[in-house]
């Protein structure tokens, strides 16, 4: 019981260092490249259709690939940026780009949600675009942007579950090799009921954080 | 109204003096139908100038061509002697922070406290913040609302929602303060209260005010000069009570006879203290 909690304790630090690490790297990525996609528009600040196209295209077709493909296809690029393809820290790699285009997407649907009125009237104001996106775009969606990253972070847990198949580490590592291929049922149910909890935890302060920085009653 | 106003009232083209001009102003969308053509405009400083038509007249677009929210596919708009399409994006957005703009939907920041949304264009032309919050206050206790500087757009009425953004759109001294229909979302209360500050806001600061309308009594109470616009051109341009009371073109004079079907209804709705909604319900309507 002591081993089984201690390695409980140990896939849960590795889930979360996965998966925190993945949201924010994605993120650095992800949320810039929403605003692009916003901003370059047909009806955005700076519509550039080539770039909005071409950008849209390559985000589809990373979001087309299958995690579990994308895992194995990046193995070259984890080696070369970690130096390892195995564990934890390796995992991060296909996780970030993986979560990427998928937040790039999140990003955008929430920027849409300002209302165009108000971007109109700091343009009356005299704003450049680059302070729009600054003080009216960001701030605005703020409350929608986070509801977001409680979305991006679930899903980034529940794909982190799914490197446990090459030995990434965590609780869904855990999961498979002592519950799935060991038919240690306990173990296997143990460790979804905490990914659950985990979730849980995730969405409802997401949820929660949101609704109290909505100042929109 | 100061003298050129008061020159400009008796001239359809003005001078030379003008703080604002539209010359051959034209614009369409991609390949559609003209929404305004040939748009010939001079408004004197210090006057209260209207533009009132019927919905789908084209006064939202030609609105946001004069500051060019909206980019004319063909003329001039000519601010404080400088054409605007001869300005580059940076000295364009130095032009717009000289001419505020209110709206139909106040469109406040709902993320930002009153206060916030007053300091927005400060911050926008890169004030110093203690210099931003002086003059935001200054503001407040002008549209009266100093009380709420610390409240968020969603809890405050539909009148005191516009008196934030007129506070918001004086921030950084216009010489021209725009009204796109400024008033329609609101009761007739509430627009006397907000005509009223528009009135003081000309008188006291001497800001040119060009209102744009589809609401007759808005023009009568507020307006020295108006234009009617009128399928995409200027059907008639005067002093107000010169053109209601001898309208020329037939847009004039059905706008004239709506508003004045609209008067005596409202008289007998007040005479006999009946709803609108009981009114309504005895015509048939609903």
């Amino acid at each position: 019981m002591q081993g089984l909690s201690s390695m409980l304790a140990k896939g849960m630090q590795e889930t979360l260092y996965m998966v925190l690490w993945s949201t924010l790297l994605a993120y650095a990525m992800g949320l810039p490249l929403g605003v692009v996609l916003v901003v370059t528009d047909k009806n955005g600040l700076r519509p550039m259709r080539a770039l909005n196209t071409t950008l849209g295209i390559v985000i589809n077709l990373l979001r087309s690939v299958p995690f579990l493909i994308l895992l194995i296809a990046l193995i070259p690029v984890t080696r070369a940026i970690v130096g390892k393809m195995v564990g934890s820290t390796a995992t991060i790699v296909p996780l970030t780009v993986s979560a990427a285009p998928f937040i790039a997407r999140l990003v955008e649907s929430s920027l849409k949600e300002v209302d165009a009125g108000v971007i109109e009237a700091a343009r009356s104001m005299g704003s450049s675009p680059m302070q729009i996106i600054m003080k009216v775009l960001l701030p605005e969606a703020r409350p929608s942007l986070l509801l977001g990253a409680a979305i991006a972070i679930t899903t980034i847990l529940g794909y982190s579950a799914m490197a446990g198949i090459v030995g990434g580490g965590g609780l869904g590592d855990i999961a498979i090799r002592y519950g799935y291929h060991r038919y240690q049922r306990d173990t296997m149910l143990i460790t979804v009921a905490l990914l659950v909890v985990v979730v849980q935890v995730f969405q409802e302060v997401g949820t929660r954080i949101a609704k109290k920085i909505d100042k929109r009653l | 109204m100061n003298d050129a106003a008061n020159q400009i009232l008796n001239h359809d083209i003005y001078d030379g003096k003008a703080i604002l001009s539209l010359r051959g102003l034209s614009m369409r969308y991609g390949a559609g139908t003209p929404v305004l053509e040939d748009i010939d405009l001079d408004i004197a400083p210090g006057e209260v100038f209207g533009l009132i038509g019927k919905s789908g007249a084209g006064k939202s677009t030609l609105v946001r061509c004069v500051n060019y929210l909206l980019r004319p596919t063909a003329g001039d708009v000519i601010f404080e002697g400088k054409a605007l399409s001869s300005l580059t994006n940076a000295q364009l957005y130095k032009a717009r922070q000289r001419m505020g703009m209110i709206f139909q939907q106040f469109n406040l920041l709902m993320q930002r406290s009153v206060m916030g949304n007053v300091l927005f264009p400060m911050e926008i032309a890169r004030w110093k913040k203690a210099d931003a919050v002086g003059r935001a206050r200054e503001l407040l206790d002008l549209v009266k609302l100093s009380d709420k500087a610390e409240a968020y757009p969603s809890q405050l009425s539909g009148g005191q929602r516009q008196r934030v953004a007129i506070a918001r759109a004086l921030a950084l001294s216009p010489r021209v303060l725009l009204c796109d229909e400024a008033t329609s979302a609101l009761d007739p209360e509430t627009t006397r209260g907000i005509l009223a500050l528009l009135r003081d806001i000309n008188q006291r600061l001497g800001i040119t005010i060009l209102v744009i309308t589809h609401e007759m009594p808005v023009v009568e109470s507020v307006c020295h000069r108006v234009a009617i616009l009128d399928e995409s051109k200027i059907a008639e341009i005067g002093a107000v009570g010169e053109i209601f009371a001898n309208p020329r073109t037939d847009a004039t004079r059905a706008l004239v006879q709506s508003s004045a079907v609209a008067e005596r209804l409202l008289r007998m709705i007040e005479a006999k203290g009946l709803t609108p909604q009981e009114v309504l319900r005895r015509a048939g309507v609903i």
